[in-house]
């Protein structure tokens, strides 16, 4: 038997702090789908996605209930479609993800994640009718999402491929203007994307994996939150180092990553497919207290974006990795702390407030995942603006050897200041201003490849 | 052939008991098999099992225990075994769950939830409780072998919770497990 002690400190997290499994994405490789007309792929695609997860959902519900832990999200990646498509034309692409989008209902996912794309160092013809497929491909279905890996550190980049996706982002927003701009919610552009990441929009099955796995992502940063809360209730403030605050983030994930790395291990042994990783990423969601806005507020600053956020988010991301690795068989995806603003309340509270601004952020992302993520900012900005913008968050992920992300919403017909909103796990957040707009398009213009960085000298 | 015997051994705690409890096991050539001792508040409890060669009877054990208590403070008991000692590793259920409970202290609260048990032909394996500023929590480890489904008793638990103004929760052993364990099978 444990310890009583044992006993109610888990008691506690897991009652008070709402702990849960933020997402089990099973992913499925679609390469032997492919046939040579586009039907017969479709008709391949559904058939293999409905019969590996078929008893997926009800799988992690039942597991959920029986440890007291839900899994709040169910969702599939897939090969990045560009490749199972290759040699298709854009409608062909659409087509392929009416296809995907009728899979995730059968399959009763959330969300499913991989009409993707790797092109950072140089594009096919049928990477860019794919790329061009993608306005309408998320404007005509709901549940699919799209991400484009367009730099790594290894390749530069592809600064063609870069102007395309800034054009992406706002053919997107303006094809789904009557939401919000909320197609280009499920699109996101990378540097050195993770092929195990279970969240979404990144979400895909890399080449690399087996032909079917689990990723796990644990629960999100009320857990932190409600720890750091309770260890300076019990000990006050001034009787603590800030050392302890990491040790506590430490400790509190470990005991976390435990929780989805057992729910992730029985998922996988019931349905007999293999267990990839635990991603061990704190993902905030638009919920009042599981902000990671907040257990900055907690460590210190009063404002997020004031000095010092910077630096709290690098000792919580450490943190949090430290406490995991140990925790989990295997880890991976992005396993660092996102800061998608409109799914953060406390984020997008900072933005409506002047607080928090997009250089301030990019800065935090030097420090943590993912980047640039859930920014709503006015509808007016350029497509070029939006590619240069990008391309500052690829370079910060290309030098410092780390994924980075840009999920960028302008928002059709409004300006900062007005609010938007998604609802549900994609939030809400006032559009966040831009400045110097415009006057990036000449370097957009180039086209061609920023060349890799050099691996050595590192100083 | 051997013959089991269960002993179990209540005293005031000081140094010395476990020592002399087993100082007479040994005297009649007895070997020990399990022992599990605590201490409650300064009274010590020990339940051990021994085996002794088949002509030791269970009034010279008794009585060889009862000597080695120089102030005459055990109260001992001591049975034959009905069964075979099982060995091997004891391993716990698949359906192990732990229910926690917290209240204001007052009577009748482990009796409370002890019926609500075994009602359900639920088993409890451990329990444990302790009384801190009039707050009074009850940690129990309970099979749910027989019971045909979770939910179901979750309900009734929240409903039994309401009544008995206690907090109850109920989670699965693994989780415990895995959240203070190193290693994790």
């Amino acid at each position: 038997m444990l310890r009583s002690d044992q006993i109610l400190a888990t008691v506690e997290m897991i009652q008070k702090e709402n702990l849960d499994v933020r997402t089990v994405t099973m992913g499925i490789n679609l390469l032997d789908c492919r046939s040579d007309d586009v039907e017969t792929t479709c008709y391949n695609i559904e058939r293999k996605i409905q019969s590996l997860a078929e008893n997926f959902v009800p799988t992690c519900d039942r597991i959920g209930r029986k440890l007291g832990i839900p899994v709040v999200n169910k969702r599939i990646s897939v090969t990045p479609i560009a490749l199972v498509g290759a040699g298709y034309n854009r409608a062909q692409f659409v087509r392929l993800a009416r296809c995907l989008e009728k899979s995730a209902d059968i399959a009763g996912v959330d969300i499913l994640g991989g009409f993707s794309a790797q092109v950072e160092k140089g594009l096919s013809e049928s990477d860019r009718e794919y790329i061009l497929a993608i306005p309408e491909a998320l404007a005509v279905t709901n549940k699919v999402c799209a991400s484009i890996n367009i730099a790594s550190s290894q390749k530069g980049i592809n600064m063609d491929a870069l102007a395309m996706v800034g054009q992406t982002v706002k053919d997107l927003a303006e094809n789904t203007r009557d939401s919000g701009g909320f197609g280009a919610a499920k699109f996101v552009a990378f540097c050195n994307q993770p092929g195990d990441n279970p969240f979404m929009a990144g979400a895909i099955h890399g080449t690399g994996e087996a032909d079917a796995v689990l990723n796990v992502g644990v629960s999100g940063p009320g857990v932190i939150a409600r720890s750091l809360e309770r260890l300076i209730a019990t000990n006050g403030a001034a009787n603590l180092l800030i050392d302890d605050i990491a040790e506590e983030i430490k400790q509190t994930t470990f005991r976390v990553t435990r929780c989805g790395e057992l729910v992730g291990r029985q998922v996988s042994r019931e349905l007999g497919i293999e267990f990839g990783v635990v991603d061990l990423s704190l993902a905030p969601t638009p919920t009042v207290g599981d902000s990671v806005g907040e257990i900055l507020h907690i460590v210190g600053v009063d404002a997020i974006g004031a000095p010092g956020s910077t630096a709290i988010v690098a000792m919580l991301n450490d943190a949090v990795k430290k406490g995991g690795i140990f925790a989990s068989k295997a880890v991976g995806g992005l396993s660092g702390a996102f800061i998608p603003v409109m799914e953060d309340a406390v984020l997008a509270e900072a933005v409506g407030r002047g607080e928090l601004c997009l250089e301030k952020l990019e800065a935090m992302t030097c420090v943590c995942s993912v980047g640039l993520d859930m920014i709503a900012i006015p509808g007016s900005v350029d497509a070029a603006t939006i590619s240069a913008i990008i391309a500052d968050e690829m370079a910060i992920g290309m030098v410092n050897n780390k994924t980075t992300a840009a999920r960028i919403i302008p928002v059709p017909g409004k300006e900062a200041g007005d609010h938007v909103s998604f609802g549900g796990l994609f939030g809400a957040s006032p559009i966040m201003p831009v400045r110097n707009v415009g006057k990036s398009s000449r370097f957009v213009a180039w086209g061609g490849r920023i060349p890799a960085p050099v691996h050595s000298f590192k100083n | 052939m051997q013959r089991q015997m269960i002993i179990s051994v209540m005293a005031k705690d000081r140094p010395g008991i476990i020592a002399a409890v087993t100082g007479a096991i040994f005297e009649l050539n007895g070997d020990l098999a399990d022992l599990n001792q605590s201490i409650l508040r300064g009274y010590l409890t020990m339940i051990l099992i021994a085996s002794f060669d088949a002509e030791v009877s269970v009034d010279e054990v008794f009585a060889n225990i009862s000597a080695a208590d120089s102030n005459n403070e055990f109260d001992i008991i001591v049975k034959p075994m009905q069964s075979t000692l099982e060995t091997g590793a004891v391993t716990l259920p698949a359906k192990t769950y732990i229910v926690t409970a917290q209240g204001v202290n007052r009577s009748g609260l482990v009796y409370g939830i002890s019926s609500f048990c075994y009602q359900r032909n639920i088993n409890i394996l451990d329990l444990s409780t302790t009384l801190t500023d009039g707050r009074y929590t009850m940690i129990l480890q309970i099979d749910l072998s027989h019971v045909e489904s979770i939910k179901d008793l979750r309900d009734d638990l929240d409903r039994y919770a309401q009544e008995a103004q206690m907090h109850v929760m109920m989670q699965h052993y693994e989780i415990f497990r895995v959240t203070n364990e190193v290693t994790m099978k």
